[in-house]
C-alpha cells in the first residue's frame, strides 16, 4: 500500500534470515538455516533440493502449517504484512484466501467422505461468505477452469471415484477459489504419471499467467524446474546454496552441489547406457551440524577453507548468489580442483581418481 | 501397446527367458476381473538388460511378479533354460527360485527391520544350505564389500542405514544366492536424486561382476535408457513398442510411446512437445476398451482401432516391432 509511491516495485513476498528447529529425543534438527529470498509479483520460484534439504519445511512456514514445537525465527513479510505475527494472531482469510498451497498426495489432502464439490464450496462458504447455492456454482465453475472434464457430473462424485490427475485438479481448483495472489505447490506432480504430469504443470502456468499469480514451486526433479520456473533456488541442508534465474543457474552454476546434481542425473540425451557420474557420499545429518560447509565432505572442490565456518551467499538478494568458497566456473574453483586431483584427495579427505583431467 | 502378437519374439540360441502369451487377470469383486497383463510375449538373451516402461497401471511390475510367481499366472508361459515356470508347483518351484532374484522399489520396508543385516543377506543361503553351495560369513563380507556397504556394518538392524544403503543391502540378498536373472522393480524411484545415480551404476557394476541378466522395470524414461540395451513399452497390460534402446528412442514409432517421450519435463528432441497431449484419463483395467486399449486416448485412432487389435509388426530397423495399426513411419537405420 505505502509502497506504491515509491518507484522500484516491492516484492510481493519477502523472506529474510528463516530459521525453522525442531527439537527432538534425538537433539534438535536444524531443518532450515537463514533462508532469504525474493518473489515478486507475476514470478515463478522454484526451490529444488533432495529429502532433508529443507524446502518443504520452508513452504510449510510460510503457510503457518509447522507443528506447535516447532521453533521459528527469521521475517516473512507479504505485501507489507508481517506474515508470522498474522499467523501468531489467529488471523482469519489469509492462509488459503490470499496465500494457497497445493500438496505432493491429492488422496490425502482431500476428505474422502464428501463430495468434491462441497470440499469448493467449503472454502468459498468460510472464506468468501458465499451461500450454499452460489458456492456450488462456482465450485462446477472453477473445476471447469481447472481442465476438468464434464464438471457438471464431477462436482457430485467423490474423490475416490477420480484418478490422481483429476483429484490433483479438484485440490488446484479449491486453491484456487478464494482468488489468492500467491500459490505454493508442494511437489505437486510427484505422485501422479509423467503424461498427467506434463497437463498439470501446463494448467497451473496457464492459471498463473491468466491470473497474474505468483508460485512457488517446490520440487526435487531439476527437470520440471527447469522448463517452468523464472527464478531457481537450489537448498541443501536447510540453507539456499545456489539461486538465480533459471537460465543461469542451468547452464552458468557457480555451487559445485548444483554442478554435480546435474552431472548425477540420467538425461533423455545422454547415450545409451552411459556411465553416470554420482555424488559420492550421502547428505549431512540436521542434528549438530559441524560449522563448516555442509557438502565439504561430498565436494571435489573442498579446500581447508571450506571446513572452518559455513560460507556465506555472496551478492545481494535478487542477483545470482552463491554460497561457496571455491566456486565451479572460476579460477579459483578450477585451482582448488586441480590442486585436489594431483594430491588424490580433497581437503575434507574424499578420493579422487587423478586421471580425469579437463573437468573444472 | 494395444497389442499381442509374437514377431518380437527371437529364434536364438541364447534365450534366457521367453514371456509367451502372458495373462494375468485378478479378481475385483462381483464378478469383475483386472486385466494386469493380456497376452504380453517378450523374450531376454543371456546377459542382455532388459527394460520395460510404462505408467502406472500399464502391468509392468505385475509381468516381474508373475515371472518369479509372486503373482498366480492366468495363462501364458514363462520359459526359463526351457522350463515352463508357469505351471511349475512345490519342490519343483522352489527348485527354480534362487536364479531369478528382485530387487524392490522401497529399499527399507522390504528388510525385515528385527534382522540383523548380515542375516537379512544370509537368509536365502541359510534357507538352501548345501544345495547352494556352502556359504560362510566370508561370502557375507564379500557380498557386502561388493555392494559398498561396510561388512563391520553386519551387525546393524536396517533402520539405522539410510534408503541408499538399504538398496545395496536388498541388493546384496538378492545376489546371495548366485541368480541368472536380476529383476529390478522401480529400484530408484524411492532414493534421493543424489543417490540414484550411485544405486544405477552398483546395478551395471554387479551385472559384469557376476554376469547377470537383467530386467529394469521403471516409469522414469531417462533411467532406463540409461540401463537398458533393449525396451518393451507397455500401456494397459499390453505390449505398445518394443525394440533396441537406440532405436526406440531415436525413432519412436508407437503414438504412445510418442506420447511418453514428449511428456517428461525437457523432452527428447525426435518428438514434437503436442505430442504428449493425450488426455489424462487412463481408462479402468476392469473394463479396458476393445480393439486397440489404447485408442481412446490416441491422437491418430480411426475405426479400425475401436474395432481390431493391432499386432506387433516389424518398423524400420530389424529389432523394433511396435502393435499399431497407424505407426509413425520411422526411416529404417542404415545399421
Amino acid at each position: 500500500m505505502a509502497a506504491e509511491a515509491t518507484p522500484a516495485p516491492a516484492p510481493l513476498l519477502s523472506v529474510r534470515d528463516l530459521h525453522v528447529r525442531f527439537p527432538t529425543e534425538r537433539g534438535t534438527v536444524n531443518a532450515v538455516n537463514g533462508v532469504s529470498f525474493d518473489l515478486y509479483e507475476g514470478r515463478t520460484l522454484a526451490i529444488v533440493g533432495e529429502s532433508g534439504s529443507g524446502k518443504s519445511v520452508t513452504a510449510k512456514t510460510l503457510m503457518n502449517l509447522l507443528p506447535r514445537t516447532a521453533l521459528v525465527g527469521g521475517d516473512v513479510i507479504y505485501d507489507d504484512q508481517d506474515v508470522r505475527a498474522l499467523a501468531a494472531a489467529g488471523t482469519k482469510h489469509f492462509f488459503g484466501v490470499q496465500m494457497t498451497m497445493v500438496f505432493q498426495d491429492p488422496m490425502t489432502s482431500l476428505n474422502p467422505v464428501k463430495k468434491v464439490g462441497e470440499q469448493i464450496a467449503e472454502t468459498l462458504r468460510y472464506h468468501l461468505g458465499r451461500s450454499r447455492g452460489e458456492a456450488w456454482d462456482e465450485a462446477e465453475d472453477l473445476l471447469s477452469q481447472v481442465g476438468m472434464p464434464e464438471p457438471a457430473r464431477r462436482v457430485s462424485q467423490y474423490p475416490h471415484e477420480l484418478s490422481g490427475g483429476l483429484r490433483q485438479r479438484v485440490v488446484i481448483a479449491m486453491a484456487l477459489a478464494c482468488r489468492p495472489r500467491l500459490l505454493i505447490a508442494d511437489e505437486p506432480t510427484t505422485a501422479v504419471d509423467v503424461t498427467v504430469q506434463k497437463h498439470l504443470l501446463d494448467l497451473l502456468d496457464e492459471l498463473r499467467r491468466d491470473r497474474g499469480m505468483s508460485m512457488i514451486l517446490i520440487t526435487h526433479d531439476l527437470g520440471v524446474a527447469h522448463g517452468r520456473a523464472d527464478d531457481v533456488a537450489v537448498m541443501y541442508a536447510g540453507r539456499i546454496v545456489e539461486t538465480a534465474d533459471a537460465r543461469t543457474l542451468f547452464f552458468d552454476m557457480r555451487h559445485p552441489y548444483t554442478e554435480a546434481l546435474l552431472r548425477s542425473i540420467p538425461r533423455i540425451e545422454d547415450p545409451v547406457k552411459h556411465r553416470l557420474d554420482p555424488i559420492p557420499g550421502r547428505p549431512p545429518e540436521l542434528v549438530s551440524p559441524p560449522d563448516a560447509c555442509a557438502f565439504a565432505p561430498r565436494c571435489i572442490y573442498a579446500q581447508a577453507g571450506c571446513l572452518d565456518g559455513v560460507p556465506e551467499l555472496s551478492g545481494l538478494v535478487g542477483l545470482h548468489r552463491f554460497a561457496c568458497l571455491n566456486p565451479t566456473g572460476t579460477e579459483r574453483g578450477a585451482d582448488a580442483l586441480a590442486a585436489n586431483r594431483a594430491a588424490g584427495t580433497t581437503a575434507a579427505g574424499l578420493a579422487l581418481p587423478a586421471a580425469q583431467a579437463g573437468t573444472g | 501397446m494395444a497389442g499381442t502378437g509374437h514377431a518380437q519374439l527371437r529364434d536364438r540360441d541364447d534365450v534366457l527367458l521367453c514371456v509367451k502369451d502372458l495373462v494375468v487377470q485378478f479378481p475385483a469383486g462381483r464378478g469383475r476381473v483386472v486385466h494386469a497383463v493380456s497376452e504380453v510375449s517378450f523374450d531376454v538373451v543371456a546377459g542382455e538388460t532388459l527394460g520395460i516402461v510404462g505408467e502406472s497401471g500399464c502391468g509392468k511390475s505385475t509381468v516381474a511378479r508373475a515371472i518369479i510367481r509372486l503373482v498366480d499366472i492366468t495363462a501364458g508361459e514363462v520359459r526359463f533354460q526351457d522350463q515352463d515356470l508357469a505351471g511349475l508347483e512345490g519342490e519343483e518351484l522352489r527348485k527354480v527360485r534362487p536364479n531369478l532374484q528382485m530387487i524392490f522399489q522401497d529399499p527399507i520396508s522390504s528388510l525385515n527391520p528385527r534382522r540383523r543385516v548380515r542375516d537379512v543377506i544370509a537368509e536365502g543361503l541359510a534357507v538352501w544350505g548345501d544345495d547352494i553351495g556352502s556359504w560362510s560369513r566370508d561370502r557375507i563380507d564379500e557380498l557386502m564389500d561388493a555392494v559398498g556397504v561396510e561388512a563391520r556394518f553386519g551387525d546393524r538392524r536396517p533402520h539405522e542405514f539410510s534408503g541408499g544403503q538399504c538398496q545395496r543391502i536388498g541388493i546384496a540378498r538378492a545376489l546371495a544366492l548366485d541368480p541368472k536373472v536380476l529383476i529390478c522393480d522401480e529400484p530408484v524411484s524411492a532414493l534421493d536424486v543424489s543417490i540414484q545415480a550411485q544405486i544405477l551404476n552398483l546395478i551395471q557394476d554387479m551385472k559384469s561382476r557376476y554376469g547377470l541378466t537383467v530386467m529394469f522395470i521403471s516409469h522414469d524414461l531417462a533411467v532406463v535408457k540409461n540401463v537398458s540395451d533393449r525396451i518393451v513399452v507397455m500401456y494397459l497390460g499390453k505390449v505398445c513398442e518394443i525394440g533396441a534402446t537406440e532405436e526406440i528412442y531415436s525413432r519412436p514409432s508407437h503414438p504412445y510411446t510418442r506420447a511418453l517421450l514428449a511428456s517428461i519435463p525437457e523432452p527428447a528432441p525426435t518428438v514434437d512437445a503436442s505430442e504428449g497431449d493425450i488426455g489424462d484419463e487412463l481408462p479402468s483395467a476392469t473394463a479396458p476398451p476393445g480393439g486397440c486399449r489404447f485408442h481412446t486416448r490416441c491422437p491418430r485412432a480411426t475405426e479400425v482401432c475401436l474395432e481390431v487389435e493391432p499386432v506387433t509388426e516389424q518398423v524400420g530397423a530389424e529389432d523394433h516391432y511396435v502393435a499399431c495399426h497407424h505407426p509413425v513411419a520411422v526411416e529404417i537405420s542404415p545399421r
